[in-house]
């Protein structure tokens, strides 16, 4: 079965981040046999002095093919490990959502936009996540990670938002960093080349890859944005360019 | 370039888009220590924007570093 996994306030100043804890949630899935997982995506929420948040109340996702047995010893290992892990002074949520399963889908994804914009309570959390089907739960603290954790999965469903967690290391050409646009959608976490206005690179057109490679999700797809440099080639967006994502 | 804050942590006095001012003060820094990387902000390394104590504000950052060591 295919299930999106989200969490979401976990860490404090000294601790490890929560891209951190996704991927080791995501590595234990695999490591157990309990299915595949994919890329996990970051989603920055709203910065507002109402909200309490470490650093920059962001919240991770990821989707897996996980087997249909499985799911209660997903849902279990991931409940202990936030509530083992995470950092004292956290707030942790978790939230699983079964696409097939899922109700209000619109709600889920419109709760993931307005957490990008206004405050939101953890009652309107619990709200959504009972009408709409899915496992939300809390794990230490006040709990308050559960807005950002069903807000994740709503974002990610959307496919309109979101970074990819960690950097691709492609292998360009070192006399001018370039490479073809068919060698980067050789990368399984690289389904499209194109601008921020949507026009897609063709397979023979090459790039520069300057600083970081990041992958952003647009159109439910991940995608290396790029633009055109001063020489007139295409090089991809740079980190600062890459925020509002 | 930073504004006192009744918490003893500090304001960041120009925003979230000066990075040549955050990269400056980052330098001139004794505790900077670098967030994970997927949460940097800036294109260069040393900046305040992808400081582990940063703490995002609708407008700017608070520098968090005086709350976990005694050395800012």
């Amino acid at each position: 079965m295919e299930i999106y996994l989200s969490i979401d306030d976990t860490d404090n100043l000294e601790s490890c981040g929560t891209g951190e804890l996704a991927s080791q949630i995501s590595e234990n899935i695999q490591q157990q046999g309990w299915g595949e997982c994919s890329y996990i995506t970051r989603h920055q929420l709203f910065i507002h002095p109402d909200i309490p948040y470490t650093s920059h109340n962001s919240s991770m996702c990821f989707h897996a093919q996980i087997e249909d047995s499985a799911l209660g010893q997903v849902i279990n290992y991931a409940s202990d490990f936030l509530a083992r892990v995470s950092a004292v002074g956290s707030d942790p949520g978790l939230c699983v959502a079964l696409p097939a399963k899922l109700c209000c889908v619109p709600e889920l994804i419109d709760f993931g936009q307005q957490a990008k914009r206004i405050v939101l309570t953890k009652a309107q959390a619990y709200e959504l996540a009972v009408r709409s089907g899915v496992h939300l739960s809390q794990h230490g603290g006040t709990g308050q990670g559960v807005i950002g954790a069903i807000a994740g999965i709503g974002l990610r469903m959307g496919g309109e938002d979101g970074r990819l967690k960690g950097k691709i290391a492609f292998d360009t050409d070192p006399s001018d960093n370039g490479i073809a646009v068919t060698k980067v959608l050789d990368h399984p976490w690289v389904a499209a080349v194109q601008t921020e206005q949507g026009q897609l690179l063709q397979g023979d057109e090459r790039i520069c890859l300057v600083d970081k490679v990041k992958i952003v999700q647009v159109k439910k797809q991940p995608v290396l944005l790029v633009q055109r440099n001063e020489q007139g080639g295409w090089q991809n967006l740079t980190r600062q360019q890459l925020k509002k994502y | 370039m930073w504004q006192a804050m009744d918490d003893q942590t500090r304001l960041f006095s120009f925003g979230r888009e000066a990075y040549g001012m955050a990269a400056q003060a980052a330098r001139a820094c004794s505790v900077f220590l670098a967030d994970e990387e997927d949460e940097w902000a800036a294109d260069e390394e040393r900046s305040c924007y992808n400081c582990r104590y940063r703490r995002w504000t609708q407008e700017s950052f608070v520098c968090m570093a005086s709350q976990v060591t005694d050395e800012i």
